[in-house]
């Protein structure tokens, strides 16, 4: 025991004491004083010193003395052990056939002297799984791991690290996300896996494409390939809508690796959804195939409705339309109106007049393909048209386009249209006997069916054709002015007529059915202009028959916006294992509680099968969330199905392996190692030394102090034991 | 001559064949069919002349003007029409009906009421057209100057301008480099137009003073200077004017600009 060994630990403060001493020292000399003259100068002295020593003894007590014993432990150094799960490291290679992974786990538990078990002995290892995030794992858990994550963000995996562990020894081929450059107090020792030279690949890294695109108008897709191997190789670079190829384009390799931007191009001549993949073929030796392949969806629509008009004369049905369709800037209107017909005579030479000859051979044989609705307007087909177009007419029709034919005198060409193909398309018989009225006026009114009818359900209510009820939309009909003339025809069974003649028998007037993919309609009148006319007379505005002509239109060319419902599509739907969210809409004017409460939404996965998928209220308005969770990559069918209709979208979810760059990145792990200051350090026999020196480095030790009260144990029975445990 | 010669006896058979026609489907249709259908009304036209009656000054100082130029129509144009024009006011409730108002004068005329200029103006904004002319012969007389002061109170932020000579009214059917009428008073067309569409035309050249006959068929009266030719172009023009009045800016679809400056060059 040394006497640098003993201190002491008052009980009190020490100025305490010193003040208690001062007192007690003083008032036994002020004692001594006091009894010196009565006791006489010895025994006064005598007493005096025995308080005083009493004092003292009691001061000794208040200062506490103790004993200090110290000891210096050593800390064992965590080690976290990274294990890297992404998708990359499934990657089979090399001779042995097994991934990176596979290998990675061999490191750590096969072998004479296994990493795992060696680093156990000398430090404290935690072992952890990164993939998306940072999963701790036990050892007997590694057999099981499987490299099916996406790729990890190491710089916030370190942030959850740094400060509990001195060395992280992380083996992985390198694909992580790091931002480097932030400073961190945790080394990292980083262990390559997988062979840089021999992997070879292709893939398509990115693709960009517009997700909306316009019929007619060229679309550019920029295509980035990324190759591994294969310098000096051309490779075609498909682009296929299903099995049919839209365009391919061949694009030489210059460089290993390096990337390569290919632009592909195509004209959709179609409305709608398209899914579209893009795809190179497989090359000799690749390392992935899954990558070379690369799915995404345009949704092409109309820049314009695009509409071909021809009139069989002036009028005023034909201006008022003319002028209606014109005004619209969302229709592209290319209208004929016959000026003369053969039969009038002329009386100056053809340069004084402004007419211009009828190109019925380019409209119905070539440019037809190209409008999106055909109107006949009192048009007497015969003196222009031979069988050959009317056959035109009816594919064109057949193939989805829209037909409208406008009433009139020669609305059926003195019965020349009954056993055509336009009598074939049209919803409407031809009567054998009078086929046109004008000779009293007459009134028209909803049909039951052109009560619910998207194209008839106008109201004069200014909140919107919504805010009318049934009773208020057959009133607001039967407001309109009566019509001077009428064509007599009888519907077809397959016809929904949505306006009939109020007055006697109810002659159809505006009557629809579809026919192949199309859709037609017949307006039995050429006064259709009086419901304009008429209206504006009340002094009520134009909006009816604007709304009327705008809804025709629309219905005809299956004009997505007329649709009840609509579904909005999330504009990045992510991948495989990620919740897609869908937004569903209806139409304002089409919100009726009869028709909000039966809406049903459901999802077919790539291959067809019905997959769970959920539906609620947002909590504004007619609004509706779907989502669903994809469990693979493909295309995904969305359906929603309401008592107004359904409606189908589909969407391109990505596969985990889609875009897949699963080259080892060593070099990515030689900035990781160095900018932590940690160490790259390639398998070798002297892996495990590298390590355990890497991990000394950490190593720490603290000194441990006891204090035992000298007057716990005033004859030192316990001070041999206390010294000698603690030095 | 030898033209106007062509161009009447044309009218003649051409209207004794129709004639004859409607006689045969209507005798066919009594013999048929008891219904109250008429042979008017089997043939009723889609262009008809609605002259507003006003008060004051003179409203119809050409009352025999529709025959000739509804049958030149039907002989040129396919357009159907009827003869018989319409007498309306600006109170008429089928005022809005009608496809063509059509108005003329020589002299000052009383002032529309509020009401009345309401009507028209509304008329005239959703979609109607008129067709005034003055036919005094000369320029600045009663008409003209009651005329313009309605026009100014109508549209007050559209001014009765000249139209230029690419406007649709000169292309509409015949391509018009001259204008006609029983005085050249002027040597275009005057007319307030709103975006793209001119509802209001204005001539001051009597176009219906040319297209008079009397009903022996003779011309009532001379067409000065130009004579039969100025009378020619007064039926073109008036012809263009109907056209236009029902095709609005048809010609200046972009199909039709080639074939016009083609011919316009020649």
């Amino acid at each position: 025991m040394n006497l640098d060994q003993i201190t002491i630990a008052p009980v009190f403060p020490l100025w305490l004491i010193l003040l208690l001493f001062s007192l007690g020292f003083a008032s036994a000399i002020a004692q001594y004083r006091f009894i010196r003259g009565r006791l006489g100068h010895s025994r006064a002295l005598g007493l005096s010193f025995l308080r005083l020593g009493a004092i003292s003894f009691l001061i000794a007590f208040a200062l506490n003395p103790s004993l200090v014993a110290k000891k210096e432990h050593k800390v064992l150094p965590a080690i976290a052990i990274l294990l890297d799960t992404s998708q990359s490291m499934g990657q089979v290679e090399g001779p042995t056939k097994a991934s990176r992974l596979e290998e990675a786990k061999a490191l750590l538990t096969e072998g004479a002297n296994p990493l795992l078990k060696s680093l156990s002995e000398r430090f404290e290892v935690r072992l952890y799984g990164v993939g998306e995030s940072l999963r701790a794992i036990e050892a007997k858990e590694l057999g099981d791991l499987k490299a099916e994550g996406m790729k990890g963000n190491l710089s916030e995996i370190l942030k959850e690290l740094s400060g509990k562990n001195t060395l992280a020894l992380l083996l992985s081929d390198g694909n992580l996300n790091w931002n480097g450059g932030q400073s961190t107090n945790l080394p990292i020792v980083t262990v390559p896996l997988g062979s840089t030279g021999e992997y070879k690949d292709i893939l398509i890294k990115a693709v960009k494409a517009p997700s909306l695109a316009f019929r007619g108008r060229e679309v550019m897709i920029d295509v980035t390939i990324k190759s591994y191997g294969y310098t000096g190789l051309t490779l075609p670079v498909l682009l296929k809508e299903g099995g049919k190829l839209l365009t391919a384009k061949n694009t030489r390799i210059n460089a290993s690796p390096g990337e390569v931007t290919a632009s592909l191009s195509f004209i959709p001549d179609e409305v709608g959804q398209k899914n579209l993949s893009i795809s190179i073929p497989q090359q000799f030796g690749e390392s992935l195939v899954s990558n070379n392949s690369f799915n995404l969806s345009v949704k092409v629509v109309r820049d314009k409705i695009r509409i071909l008009m021809v009139s069989g004369n002036p009028s005023m049905n034909y201006r008022f339309m003319r002028t209606t369709l014109k005004n619209d800037p969302s229709i592209d209107l290319l209208s004929f109106v016959i000026l003369r017909t053969p039969s009038d005579i002329l009386n100056v030479p053809p340069q004084e007049l402004s007419l211009i000859p009828f190109p019925v051979e380019t409209l119905f044989s070539k440019e037809i393909k190209n409008f999106d609705l055909l109107i006949f307007d009192n048009f007497k087909y015969n003196l222009y048209l031979s069988p050959h177009h009317l056959e035109s007419i009816r594919e064109f029709v057949r193939g989805g386009g829209g037909f409208a034919m406008i009433g009139g005198p020669n609305l059926l060409n003195e019965g020349r249209y009954a056993m055509t193909p336009i009598g074939e398309i049209l919803p409407v018989r031809f009567p054998e006997k009078e086929d046109y009225r004008r000779d009293s006026q007459v009134g028209v009114r909803l049909s039951r069916a052109g009560v619910a009818h998207l194209i008839t359900r106008l109201s004069s209510d200014t909140a919107g054709d919504a805010a009318g009820d049934d009773a208020q939309r057959l009133s607001f009909w039967k407001e309109m002015p009566p019509l001077d003339g009428f064509n007599l025809l009888e519907a077809k069974s397959s016809a929904i007529v949505l306006l009939e003649s109020a007055d006697g028998i109810p002659w159809p007037l505006l009557t629809v059915s579809n026919y192949g993919n199309g859709r037609v309609l017949t307006l039995a009148t050429d006064y259709s202009w009086k419901w304009y006319m008429g209206m504006v007379a009340k002094g009520k505005g134009n909006h009816a028959y604007l709304r009327l002509m705008d809804r025709m239109v629309r219905w005809l060319t299956k004009d997505p916006g007329l649709d009840p419902v609509q579904i909005t599509l999330p504009e990045s739907t992510g991948s495989a294992g990620q919740e897609i969210e869908i937004r569903i809409k209806f139409r304002e004017e089409d919100l009726s509680p009869n028709l909000r409460s039966m809406v049903s939404f459901s999802v077919l996965n790539p291959d067809g099968i019905k997959i769970e998928s959920r539906l609620k209220p947002t909590g504004q308005s007619g609004e509706y969330l779907g989502s669903f969770l994809p469990q693979k990559g493909g295309i995904y069918k969305l359906k929603v199905e309401t008592s107004a209709g359904n409606l189908e979208e589909s969407i391109v979810v990505a596969g985990l392996l889609d875009s897949l760059d699963a080259a080892p990145d060593h070099e990515q792990l030689k900035k990781i190692s160095a900018s932590t200051g940690g160490k790259f350090l390639p398998r070798s026999e002297g892996l495990l030394k590298e390590v355990e020196d890497f991990g000394r480095k950490g190593e720490s030790r603290f000194i441990e102090e006891k204090w035992s009260s000298v007057w716990a144990s005033p004859f030192g029975e316990d001070w041999g034991q206390v010294l000698q445990s603690y030095n | 001559m030898k033209f106007l010669l062509s161009m009447t006896t044309s009218s003649f058979k051409r209207c004794s064949r129709r004639d004859f026609l409607s006689l045969g489907l209507g005798l066919a249709a009594g013999c048929f069919f008891s219904g109250p259908k008429s042979l008017l009304s089997a043939s009723f036209p889609h262009f008809f002349f609605a002259q507003l009656k006003y008060r004051g000054g003179e409203w119809d100082p050409n009352p025999q003007f529709t025959e000739a130029i509804i049958e030149e129509l039907e002989l040129r144009t396919s357009i159907d029409g009827m003869k018989e024009r319409r007498v309306t006011t600006l109170s008429d409730p089928d005022l809005f009906f009608y496809p063509f108002l059509y108005m003329a004068g020589k002299y000052e005329f009383d002032p529309f009421t509020p009401q009345e200029r309401e009507t028209l103006r509304r008329f005239l904004s959703y979609g109607g057209f008129l067709f005034a002319e003055d036919t005094m012969g000369a320029k600045g007389f009663g008409f003209d100057q009651a005329f313009r002061r309605e026009m100014k109170q109508l549209f007050p932020d559209h001014e009765l301008r000249r139209l230029a000579s690419d406007h649709s009214v000169y292309q509409s059917f015949y391509i018009i480099g001259s204008v006609g009428g029983r005085q050249r008073v002027n040597g275009y067309l005057e007319g307030i137009t709103v975006d793209n569409w001119t509802p209001v035309i204005y001539s001051q050249n009597d176009l219906s003073g040319a297209w008079t006959r009397d009903r022996f068929g003779k011309w009532i009266n001379e067409c000065v200077p130009g004579g039969e030719i100025q009378r020619s172009g007064a039926f073109k023009l008036g012809i263009n004017i109907i056209v236009y009045s029902l095709t609005s800016d048809y010609k200046k679809d972009v199909i039709h600009h080639p074939f016009i400056k083609r011919r316009q060059s020649l």
